[in-house]
């Protein structure tokens, strides 16, 4: 059955071994939704979070895979239920002031920051849930949206390991 | 004391300090530093090919039949490039490579350089490994890690990028007056190769438990089994048990093909009989295979009744392909050695001879007077079995494979996984080489021949006396074969012409022998084998001889075509 896996991987942090690491992915065809790259809290090391849509097994062939490269450290899949996930949007948006007010309403209600502001446009950051962060989106598309960056999810499994059925946050949301 | 080496020499030196006595390769503008501290080191043969990727698969070949590193070398651009499809070969069929690249200088890389070329991108998903050294400081570290890779766990190939004035750097190293490769000879299969974890007691008792209880258990044997020299174990496993042994195209010449529990080559063009009981067994015990597409044919229809123990190296193999009742991760020589301290003596007789009873006499499917059956048995004879066979790729390859009788271990050496055409010439020069004291043949077809048939130049100029046999059919056959069988007898692109191969020899410098009826086949091998340099003999064998039986592609192992198909009646 094909739900939502994460898999987060320790790798040295060095382009090559992101490059090793995402080609492993690429050219087995293997059904990647985001990757997000960033240090991690090992010197020297970096955090590579993959978000799949897949069944456990493929989730598993893609570690045993990854695990192979040289200057992979660990590998873990676990179902994006077993984990906490969230992704960062970086929007700039154009309100007018006629609507900055609205703008600003919908930016408090998803606990948004401005990050910017000028008169060609504001820049707002929201950060959540994939399933938050798009209907945060869905929520600006009655404005003139000027540019959307979205960092792709980062994921850390719970310390009990517990698999918590979803609830409002991402599913229920979409 | 110190001495202060190139980083030339450096490599050199590394090489010599991992054992390594021949390398096979090409020079060019940014590895020549590399060339000119080669003279220095006389204990490092260098054998000058005629194309890079015959370097490669030279080193593959030598690497396959020695169980150490073979080393190929060119440099940037083009000559890495060349490497490209070698390093392939050795990556899908698991062979330790260590392919030495030339780069330019570090100032230029990113430039577009003359003869730059990003060969660290275009051979990662071919490599197991590959590095750019930035500095000498690490040259030295990251050759001798490439050979560790190389060669630990599942075998394969590593590059090795060094930059032009890298090579020209200088470096304090501590003097050591190399000259002989050290520890050379070794025979690299007897090193136990880790796994990330040995197999969990319970794993082994459950397999045990399996093949004590399984009605028609069936044992599958791969390269693993070569690349971990597990022919004893394998045999024991074998002979206790009672059960019957299929062996893969790679794993050829890892059992005895005269054992009475040896059946055969499984899959593609396997025996019906091997097919059948793969369709018919309740147990298969994998070691060392990857349940390659061309073994299983369709893998929804494929082993249908069977639960499968899979012994393999590499996790990565598990449950790719097929799903694994057991899976034992590790080295099989020290798997099966584990089982074997289990197990007790059981038979399987009943189901052998069910298996026996499946079996057809070979049909005269080799039409034509010089059939390819005959002259395998004429070559096995006049090497009274003593030789390697490096096979190229096509139906040859099948035939070379199903009708020699391997009876010694690694005699069978061939490109399984990409099926590389072209492989056999270059490859047997490595063989040979690692081989010196008994006659390696390297069998093509037409096609495949031609593809690296300059490779003649280099057996002759080194003195490498490999036996050269060509299967010329006038076709690229396989191919062929498929046209016939599937694409409606359309033969596009598929009828290829050849030079006249004797005079082609003679050009070289080399003896050359036709055959044209079987009547001949047996004073020519004899002839070939009796020059003591390189030879050539070609067969000119039935046109359109076809391979069987055939699973055609996609189709599961219960759906053989076992002769020829009905000629096409217009419409």
């Amino acid at each position: 059955m094909s739900r939502a896996l994460t898999l987060s991987v320790l790798l040295e942090q060095e382009l090559v071994t992101f490059t090793r690491a995402v080609g492993a992915l690429r050219r087995r065809n293997f059904p990647i939704k985001s990757i997000a790259v960033g240090p991690s809290a090992s010197p020297g090391l970096a955090r590579l979070t993959i978000m799949m849509e897949a069944d456990q097994a493929t989730a598993d062939r893609a570690a045993r895979q990854l695990e192979k490269i040289i200057g992979v450290r660990e590998v873990t899949a676990f179902p994006a239920s077993a984990g906490v996930a969230r992704e960062l949007a970086l929007v700039k948006v154009r309100a007018g002031h006629e609507r900055y007010a609205e703008l600003l309403d919908i930016a408090l209600l998803y606990k948004a920051t401005i990050l910017d502001e000028s008169s060609e446009g504001t820049i707002v950051e929201v950060a959540g849930t994939e399933a938050f962060v798009l209907s945060f989106l869905r929520a600006l598309e009655g404005f003139e949206v000027l540019e959307v960056a979205r960092s792709g999810a980062v994921a850390i499994e719970r310390a009990n390991g517990a698999s918590i059925p979803l609830t409002f946050t991402s599913e229920a949301v979409q | 004391m110190t001495e202060l080496l190139t980083g030339a020499q450096l490599m050199c030196r590394v090489l010599l300090e991992e054992g390594v006595e021949v390398m096979f390769g090409y020079p060019g503008g940014a590895i020549m530093p590399f060339y000119h501290a080669l003279p220095e080191f006389p204990g490092l043969r260098h054998v000058l090919v005629r194309h890079e990727q015959a370097a490669a698969h030279a080193a593959d070949g030598y690497a396959r039949a020695s169980g150490r590193a073979g080393v190929c070398v060119a440099t940037s651009g083009p000559g890495a490039t060349n490497l490209v499809t070698g390093l392939a070969t050795a990556m899908m069929d698991s062979a330790p490579v260590v392919a030495i690249t030339g780069q330019v200088p570090r100032n230029m890389i990113g430039r577009d350089a003359f003869q730059e070329t990003d060969i660290l991108g275009i051979t990662q998903p071919i490599t197991k490994h590959n590095v750019l050294v930035q500095d000498v400081e690490e040259l030295a570290s990251t050759l001798h890690e490439a050979f560790a890779i190389a060669l630990e766990g599942r075998p394969g190939p590593v590059l090795v990028d060094v930059p032009k004035d890298v090579q020209n750097q200088k470096v304090a190293c501590e003097a050591k007056g190399l000259q002989e490769p050290v520890g050379a000879k070794g025979n690299g299969f007897a090193r136990v190769r880790s796994g990330r974890s040995g197999p969990a007691p319970d794993d082994l008792r459950e397999a045990a438990e399996l093949i004590a209880t399984a009605q028609r258990p069936l044992i599958m044997a791969g390269h693993g089994v070569v690349l971990a020299g597990a022919y004893d174990e394998l045999r024991c496993l074998a002979e206790r048990t009672g059960i019957p042994v299929i062996t893969t195209l790679l794993g050829i010449s890892g059992f005895p093909e005269s054992h009475p529990l040896h059946l055969g080559m499984p899959g593609m063009h396997g025996e019906v009989h091997v097919n059948r009981a793969i369709q018919q067994a309740d147990l298969i015990v994998g070691v060392g295979l990857r349940f390659d597409d061309r073994v299983t044919g369709n893998t929804a229809a494929f082993a249908p009744r069977a639960k499968i123990i899979h012994i393999e190296l590499d996790p990565s193999e598990v449950g790719k392909n097929v799903p694994v009742t057991v899976a034992l991760v590790g080295d099989c020589r020290v798997i099966l050695g584990e089982l074997l301290r289990t197990l007790r003596p059981r038979d399987c007789t009943a189901w052998r001879l069910e298996i026996v009873g499946l079996m057809k006499s070979r049909p005269e499917q080799y039409r034509g007077d010089l059939s390819p059956e005959g002259i395998l048995r004429t070559l096995d004879d006049e090497t009274e079995g003593r030789c390697t066979i490096v096979s190229d790729v096509g139906q040859h390859q099948m035939w070379v494979a199903k009708l020699y009788p391997y009876e010694r271990p690694n005699t069978h050496i061939t490109s399984g996984g990409l099926g590389t055409m072209g492989f056999a010439v270059p490859g047997a020069i490595g063989v040979r080489l690692a081989r010196p004291d008994e006659p390696v043949w390297a069998i093509s077809g037409d096609g495949g021949f031609q593809m690296n048939m300059q490779e003649i130049a280099t057996m002759v100029q080194e003195q490498i006396p490999v036996k050269m046999a060509i299967f010329n059919n006038g076709y690229l056959g396989m191919v062929r074969q498929w046209q016939q069988f599937f694409h409606g007898r359309r033969y596009s692109a598929t009828p290829i012409w050849s030079p006249d191969y004797v005079k082609l020899a003679e050009a070289y410098g080399v003896a050359g022998w036709r055959v044209d009826n079987a009547g001949q086949t047996r004073e020519a091998i004899r002839a070939a084998m009796a020059v003591p340099g390189p030879a050539l003999v070609e067969f000119m064998i039935e046109q359109e001889a076809n391979v069987f039986p055939m699973i055609p592609p996609g189709a599961s192992l219960s759906e053989p075509i076992e002769g020829e198909p009905a000629p096409l009646v217009p419409a």
